[in-house]
């Protein structure tokens, strides 16, 4: 047989639809327990001057454009990557480019995240997680830490024996 | 031959114990059916109707034969006996139990073998030039830089959730055997004038709907910078990549909604970058010991007065399967392992098995598969393919119409895939009656012909000489015939012929295409090359008068 694609792939990018339209997160507790407000990327671009001294956080949301942030991105308090599509990558991208390239300090938590992606997440510069709920009773280092190696580099490889 | 190391094993079996627990997972309702089918493609596993399909990743297209013959092990352990050879080097079964998925993975792993990333939107099997290495001319051998790549790309943290699919193939040699330009993103291996190496990027090629040749997106990247510029071609797919228009994922429609130009200047501006992370250089040290792992096992041989038997069918076969080695004293032998009338790929673990002895014996125990469905002993010494046809011959592997244009390339089709809008293989029968004549089809030459059942081009009819795709019109089946594609020499999407023709009248229509090539053709002239020369007009005045 030559290679032929899966009938049900409409399934998952129907999905995608629904989850834009979710209301977003205005708030997030942070590693120390502390809830941080969190301003859309266009609220904080537009309020930068008044708000960038109090502590208030940003969501960033699959289709938003991170460049945005780079020039204010010391004055954010916590960055939250919203990966609630299950299929949707951008965010492992956004990780990077805060974590890696722009070397972004502050805590960047994956909000809405699933048990399954926290391996890409963590591995992309996202420091800490909240999990969607449904994913109790199971083995998180299963899925953030089921590997001994890795074949690239990556904003975060601790405790993976490198191969590339 | 290279082979992995107990820590790449390890990291298989890893993989498999996270699926294992996945499928788990699904199996008692804890994760949906949406996730889990991101999950289980990513793990090469379709779910069809009645039955599940695993897609075995057969990287550049290499395998021993101790990998051959675990893949036939598993054929009747866990399948009915049979495999498929894909067009992307891999193969498929089609008969698994889902509660044996994890074991029959695990037996893999042990030999080398896996599913990884061989379905999803994500990175997938790397293809190469099935005689890479073999021919003379040959810039590199493709198969080390295809290893690099494809261990860098292994469960890629920022790249296993992409848009759509992504499909990588790399060429090292003159002539373009991989159809690198139809590719989301095809490596040509070159020299600069200073004599370095490096690759030509072509990215945003394609077949289906809106079939495209990929544009050049750099001329000459370094081969240390390769990882770089992959990472930066890739990040700005993944990032402004269409997400929410289902026919609109791969990375061609992106390619055309910026212009090649805007994306390439994207591309760059992020490369810049990190073109110089020592940590993205490709590590030479490991591109030295893979050119160790793959070199030929085979020295220059002086065969001094030898003389190949004449026979007959011996001969025929030989003209059309039996090519050049660029080591003296050896052949590249080509087998396919169907007979006319049957899908091509459909592989018997008997027949895998009997490939696998022959192997052994004549081709230092390695083979390799094609986007022709086809395998290839690459070691062959000439003094031993007289011997290696008439086993051949014994096990019905040495059909001479192989090399000919009744070997068509059609998809399953409406005979066995659920999308399909019209038959492929009964109309391949039919091509294939038309042309009986073993005189007619030896005056013909290599000509190809290759039908898909639907948009969805699994056969890669657009690159084909002739290329049928099937279609309905008014609850019958037609098919649209282009002409003169061609992916060798370089890359052109065949032309429209004309409206689409009835299932009754395309088989006239083909013979009437081949008609007017041999009218016109001179000398040794390919079809490309009659048709490049004379225009479609005579083709569509004899297809249409
Ligand atoms: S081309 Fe269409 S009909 Fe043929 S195998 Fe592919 S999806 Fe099925």
């Amino acid at each position: 047989m030559s290679e032929s694609n899966e009938l049900t792939a409409a399934s998952a990018t129907l999905g995608a639809k629904v989850a834009e339209s979710r209301p977003l997160d205005t708030s997030v507790l942070n590693k120390d327990n502390e809830s941080i407000e969190l301003f859309s990327v266009e609220q904080w671009i537009e309020n930068v001057d008044e708000v960038s001294k109090l502590g208030v956080g940003v969501i960033v949301k699959p289709a938003d454009d991170v460049q945005l942030l780079k020039d204010t991105l010391n004055d954010v308090a916590l960055i939250a990557l919203d990966f609630n599509n299950f299929d949707d990558g951008r965010g492992y991208s956004q990780a990077y480019l805060l974590s890696k390239r722009w070397k972004y300090a502050g805590e960047i938590i994956g909000i809405n995240a699933h048990l399954d992606q926290l391996q890409f997440m963590l591995r992309s510069g996202v420091t800490s997680y909240k999990l969607l709920e449904g994913y109790e009773g199971f083995d998180e280092l299963d899925y953030s830490n089921g590997f001994s190696i890795c074949y690239q580099a990556a904003a975060n490889n601790s405790g993976l024996k490198k191969k590339f | 031959m290279y082979q992995y190391s107990p820590e790449d094993t390890k990291f298989l079996v890893e993989r498999v114990d996270q699926f294992e627990k996945q499928l788990k997972r699904h199996l008692d309702g804890d994760l949906d059916a949406a996730k889990f089918r991101s999950l289980r493609l990513r793990n090469g596993l379709y779910m069809e109707l009645h039955a599940h399909m695993l897609r075995v990743a057969i990287p550049y297209g290499t395998l021993n034969t101790i990998q051959l013959r675990a893949l036939a092990d598993v054929a009747d352990k866990y399948d009915r006996g049979f495999g498929h050879f894909t067009t992307r080097q891999n193969i498929q079964y089609n008969w698994i139990e889902l509660s044996e998925i994890a074991n029959l993975l695990r037996e893999l792993s042990s030999v080398g073998l896996h599913a990884i990333q061989t379905s999803g939107k994500a990175t997938r099997n790397i293809t190469a030039d099935p005689l890479s290495g073999l021919t003379e001319g040959e810039i590199a051998d493709a198969r080390p830089y295809c290893e690099l790549i494809r261990r860098w790309l292994n469960l890629h943290p920022e790249f296993s959730w992409l848009p759509g699919k992504f499909k990588i193939a790399i060429n090292g040699a003159k002539l373009d055997e991989t159809a690198l330009r139809v590719h989301d993103l095809g490596l040509r291996l070159i020299r600069n004038k200073e004599g370095e190496l490096g690759f030509t990027v072509y990215v945003g090629g394609g077949l289906g709907a809106a079939a495209m040749v990929a544009a050049e997106t750099a001329s000459f990247v370094p081969v240390e910078d390769i990882l770089s510029y992959l990472e930066s071609a890739m990040r700005i797919y993944n990032l402004k990549g269409r997400r929410d228009h289902l026919k609109k994922l791969r990375i061609k429609f992106l390619v055309r909604e910026l212009g090649a130009k805007e994306y390439s200047r994207l591309v760059d501006e992020d490369w810049k970058q990190t073109r110089d992370d020592p940590e993205l250089k490709l590590n030479l040290t490991h591109l030295s010991e893979l050119e160790k792992d793959f070199a030929l096992p085979i020295k220059p041989l002086a065969l001094d007065g030898f003389v190949d038997k004449v026979d007959f069918n011996y001969s025929i076969w030989k003209k059309n399967n039996v090519r050049a080695h660029k080591v003296s004293g050896h052949s590249i032998v080509n087998i396919s392992l169907t007979k006319l009338g049957e899908a091509p790929g459909d592989a018997t673990s008997e027949q895998m098995r009997i490939l696998a002895d022959l192997a052994d014996q004549y081709s230092y125990s390695e083979l390799r598969t094609t986007k022709r469905q086809t395998i290839v002993f690459p070691y062959v010494r000439k003094d031993q393919v007289f011997d290696l046809w008439q086993s051949l011959e014994k096990y019905g592997l040495a059909s001479p119409h192989q090399g000919t244009l009744a070997q068509i390339v059609a998809c399953p089709g409406g005979d066995y895939c659920d999308l399909a809008k019209a038959g492929s293989i009964p109309i391949a029968t039919r091509v294939q009656q038309r042309f009986d004549d073993m005189d007619k089809l030896l005056d013909i030459g290599d000509l190809n012909i290759n039908i898909s059942g639907c948009e969805n081009s699994c056969a890669h009819h657009h690159v084909a000489d002739i290329g049928l795709l099937g279609m309905q019109k008014n609850g019958e089946e037609y098919y649209q015939i282009t002409v003169a594609g061609e992916t060798l020499h370089k890359t052109v999407i065949g032309k429209k012929l004309g409206p689409s023709v009835s299932g009754d009248n395309v088989v006239d229509a083909v013979e009437d295409i081949v008609n007017v090539y041999l009218d016109n053709r001179e000398e040794e002239e390919k079809f490309t090359e009659v048709f490049k020369r004379i225009g479609i007009k005579p083709f569509k005045e004899k297809v249409y008068e």
